[in-house]
């Protein structure tokens, strides 16, 4: 499964390194995470992630497989 | 040792309820550093009061729950915080922090939460003593503890999202809608907990503050930044509110940076402008803005959960910690104030910090880590010492910490033990020692790898004789894992080797950490007992299941005096005293209810017991049941004692039902042991002979008789039934006098033997002999209602129980009908009382439950009733079954088909 979180606002190098599972990409005042997750539980825990760290989640959604 | 000392005495200092937890409830803790999650966190000076969320607070004390749901750095826990200080009633806080919080854990946490708030429970209520549950009971008594109270405790449980397991959401509901109005529950979180929030909403019993009401308005993030000394003009004030969108962490960090900036409103317009993510951008800013040394300071503390001065000092590296942490809690919001010196970092900056930490020093994390678990261990703080030594992946380091703390039985019992047997899963096959090899074998002792358990014990033993260093809590922990192998290889003589090394050694180990450790000897002698009876040595076997069932109470004893108690029940069954041994089984049951234990891997031995004097009571459905909820506990197939427990209550089963054949296979040795034990030798042999006999083979049943391994008289008296049923009446007798009259069996054994010699005495035409013998029989059965014994005799009994003084001695319990003809002046029991009175239906729905085993207290949360509505009903109920007790209730109703 390949999937897309975005972000509201650009993150700073050393956030996306919490990260290091997902490419990423900052553009037009948002920041996307991409790629592969393995499972559901994977994607809850980016999720949880995106919000321990303070991140606002303004999209999620799964892209199709190439 | 003076370190440890010093901890001590600030707790005693500094909470009275904690230290002295409320006597019967063992403090399931143990130690000081868990104290700061009932701590309330204190605000820092820039904290801003905020009356509309206070006032918004106050009034959900009318509604029972109230939930404080906002993201991360929304100013919850402060807020929450800020409105208690000013109450006038107790305030319980719980700060969730681990990363599993199971049912159990969470439960004994939130009862040791009250203790500490000086509101604790009644010494009635059973403090979970398994991590992974707790029971209904226990969820019960907390409800029916706190109904009533007045004014009700609040109980504040903060970062509520951390409990992963949905069931402990549901038991708090289940204790809410129970307790009345006598807690109010505040629930502090990040996301929906898994409560049925759309039925409370509905009932308006639900105050809610959420995201957008935590949200700053402008007028309040001016005060705000008016307290970091900021004034600003309104519109500036209006567009960084939209900036942040009231977020308090954001609007915090941006009043730091702007502050320790030259020229804070430029600054501030610059933050507007900037497309960066809020908190990341601004805690980069703060943390450039710190010397050197305070960013390093909060970068390392960024792995502890909690820290003090000193902690704080041997991972930096500095002695200047103490005064460092009292500035950043004074001047910013980072770090926040437990109380006692304890400190902790505001959970979102800790995330962030912590990835600054492996961007700017990739590596130092384990070291951290390395340091803070050799810190704790110092000091005593085994959990702590463990999980950061894990963290470090140092299994050296955290396998010994366990075994020199003596906390190796934990794995085994309390209500730590899934998180140990967890923690080490993780443990790497490179990791060596004894220490990491005494862990080894202990996860694979508790999870019945017998095999590889015992091959990590023979590397132990190698190495311990070659140490000569301080090896006394080694020492201690081979011999009690020994004792485990011992058990379950059924090797009595291993079991009491490493009971004389255990107690040679045991005088080298700190009496301190012996004491902190009750377990450990309970589960020995449990072991010890355990061996001992397989090996057919009855009277050892007591004196050391006697001694374990006796040890101090707690939790962490619990498991083995429950399986003692078992054990005891099943040397009264085999010494044929089946009362006793319900008895005894059913105080091994209550025992683990009260402190919601399940049965896990080695237990469940009463359930057996029961299933057996079922049988002898020719209760054959409850045997049945018994057996079935003990197979479904069941975890543990290589115990042999509870193997052998089993064989003899399903062959007995199997017997009364005239299943042959199934009893035999039912008593097929399937395990290895290292000796056999008489016992169960002995019932196999007479299992074998029944089928032979039932198959017309009497001489090959009499056959298999010849020489049991076991002189038991209960296996004597069975050889001579199943000798006379074969024809040989002097066989038969011989073997009745063979029994000692000192022996003293009880009436299981002593009813057959009478009903052996009946039969002969029939068979050689003295009826009157016969009779005689049979009235004995009776009279001995009636108490336990022994039916079994009278039903395997056949059927040369029945024309003799049919006369009249049999006949009245055998009414009701034992021939079915009432007595007629005779009149009500003849001997005998009083007849049993057909129902004179319907029962009611409330009476049924009570007569249920009791059958159910449930509590009072449980049938009046059940039923909705007040426990004095359910002991009127009791009462109604024992008067139209004419009983005394609630076993009796259970028993008639179940012979007059009520149930």
């Amino acid at each position: 499964m390949r999937y897309e979180i975005r972000i509201d606002g650009h993150m700073s190098d050393i956030l996306t390194e919490a990260f290091p599972e997902l490419e990423h990409v900052v553009m037009s005042g948002q920041t996307v995470l991409f790629g592969s997750v393995v499972d559901e539980a994977q994607l809850f825990g980016l999720l949880a992630r995106c919000q321990s760290l303070g991140l606002r989640v303004v999209e999620m959604r799964r892209m199709p497989d190439d | 040792m003076t370190c440890r000392d010093m901890v001590v005495s600030a707790v005693v200092t500094g909470d009275r309820n904690t230290a002295h937890p409320a006597a019967g409830r063992v403090d399931p803790l143990g130690d000081p550093f868990l104290r700061t999650r009932f701590a309330v966190p204190s605000r820092p000076a820039t904290f801003l009061p905020r009356r509309r969320l206070t006032q918004h607070l106050a009034e959900g004390l009318r509604t029972p729950l109230t939930m404080v749901n906002g993201s991360a750095g929304a100013g919850k826990t402060l807020l929450v915080a800020d409105w208690t200080a000013n109450l006038d009633r107790p305030v319980a806080w719980l700060t969730v922090e681990a990363e599993k919080q199971r049912p159990g854990t969470f439960w004994a946490y939130f009862l040791q939460a009250l203790s500490a708030c000086g509101t604790p429970l009644s010494d009635r209520v059973h403090c979970p003593a398994d991590p992974n549950r707790v029971s209904r009971k226990v969820l019960s008594e907390i409800a029916e503890d706190l109904v009533g109270r007045d004014p009700a405790p609040i109980v504040v449980l903060d970062e509520f999202d951390r409990v992963s397991a949905s069931e402990v959401a549901e038991q708090l509901e289940f204790v809410l809608q129970h307790a009345g109005s006598g807690l109010r529950l505040i629930l502090v979180t990040r996301n929906e907990p898994m409560l049925s929030l759309h039925r409370y909403r509905a009932a308006g019993t639900l105050t809610e503050i959420r995201d957008a009401e935590l949200a700053l308005n402008p007028e309040e993030a001016a005060a705000l930044l008016e307290l970091h000394g900021l004034s600003l003009p309104a519109d500036a004030v209006r567009s960084l509110v939209e900036r942040t969108r009231g977020w308090a962490a954001g609007l915090r960090l941006c009043a730091l940076a702007a502050q320790e900036s030259p020229d804070p409103e430029r600054y501030l317009k610059e933050f507007e402008a900037d497309h960066s993510t809020v908190a990341d951008f601004l805690l980069a800013e703060v943390l450039r803005r710190q010397p050197p040394a305070t960013q390093d300071l909060l970068l390392r503390v960024s792995v502890l959960d909690r820290f003090c001065p000193d902690l704080v000092n041997r991972l930096t590296h500095r002695t200047d910690a103490a005064l460092i942490l009292a500035e950043l809690h004074r001047d910013n919001a980072f770090v926040e104030q437990l109380g006692q010196g304890w400190y902790r970092l505001h959970p979102l900056f800790g995330e962030i910090l912590q990835t600054h930490l492996r961007v700017r020093h990739p590596g130092l994390e384990p070291d951290l880590h390395r340091s803070a678990a050799q810190w704790m261990r110092r000091r005593g703080a085994l959990p702590e010492a463990l999980a950061h030594g894990a963290a470090a992946d140092d299994w050296g380091f955290t396998a010994a910490a366990v075994v020199d703390d003596l906390a190796i039985g934990q794995f085994f019992t309390g209500l730590r033990s899934d998180d140990l047997n967890e923690l080490f899963s993780r443990m790497g096959p490179e990791a060596t020692g004894p220490a990491t090899e005494l862990v080894r074998a202990a996860r694979d002792l508790a999870h019945s790898e017998l095999d590889r358990g015992v091959a990590h014990l023979h590397h132990v033993e190698a190495w311990l004789s070659a140490e000569t260093e301080d090896p006394a809590a080694a020492q201690l922990s081979w011999a009690f894992l020994e004792a485990v192998a011992a058990r379950l290889t059924g090797s009595p003589a291993r079991a009491e080797q490493a009971a004389e090394t255990a107690d040679e050694v045991r005088q080298d180990v700190p009496p301190h950490l012996l004491d902190k450790h009750p377990e450990l000897s309970a589960l020995l002698l449990t072991h010890l007992g355990s061996t001992r009876l397989w090996a057919g040595r009855y009277e050892d076997a007591r004196a050391a299941l006697s001694e374990a069932a006796d040890c101090p109470g707690g939790i962490l004893t619990v498991l083995p005096r429950e399986e003692s108690m078992g054990h005891l029940a099943l040397i009264d069954y085999l010494d044929g005293w089946p009362g006793r041994a319900e008895h005894q089984a059913l105080a091994a049951m209550t025992e683990t209810e009260r402190f919601s234990l399940p049965q896990p891997a080695g237990s469940g031995i009463e359930r057996l017991v029961l299933a057996a004097v079922a049988v002898d009571r020719h209760e054959l459905g409850r045997a049945q049941a018994l057996l079935d909820e003990a197979d479904e506990l069941d975890l543990d197939t290589q115990d042999p004692v509870k193997a052998a427990g089993r064989a003899i209550a399903t062959s007995r089963l199997h017997l009364a039902r005239g299943n042959a054949r199934a009893a035999m296979e039912s008593v097929t040795p399937a395990l290895n042991t290292a000796v056999a034990s008489p016992w169960a030798d002995s019932l196999e042999r007479l299992v074998t002979s029944a089928v032979h006999l039932a198959e017309g083979r009497s001489e090959t049943a009499a056959e298999v008789l010849r020489h049991l391994p076991d002189d038991q008289p209960t296996w004597t008296v069975e050889a001579a039934r199943i000798q006379l049923a074969a024809g040989r009446t002097r066989a038969a007798i011989d073997l009745l006098d063979s029994v000692p009259a000192e022996s003293r069996p009880g009436p299981a054994v002593t009813v057959r033997a009478a009903l052996v010699r009946a039969q002969a005495a029939q068979v050689a035409g003295d009826t009157e002999t016969a009779r005689r013998f049979v009235a004995q029989a009776l009279l001995l059965a009636r108490r336990e209602r022994l039916r079994r014994p009278f039903l395997d005799a056949g059927r040369w009994i029945r024309p003799l129980l049919a006369t009249a003084p049999l006949r009245s001695l055998a009414a009701e319990w034992l021939v079915p009908g009432p007595v007629s003809g005779n009149g009500p002046g003849a001997a005998g029991p009083r007849p049993a009382p057909i129902v004179v009175q319907e029962l009611s239906e409330r009476e049924r729905d009570v007569l249920q439950r009791l059958a159910q085993m449930m509590s009072t207290e449980e049938i009046a949360v059940d039923l909705y009733l007040s426990v004095n509505t359910v002991k009127t009903h009791l009462k109604s109920l024992y008067r139209k079954l004419a009983v005394n007790r609630r076993s009796e209730a259970v028993h008639r109703a179940r012979d007059m088909r009520l149930l």
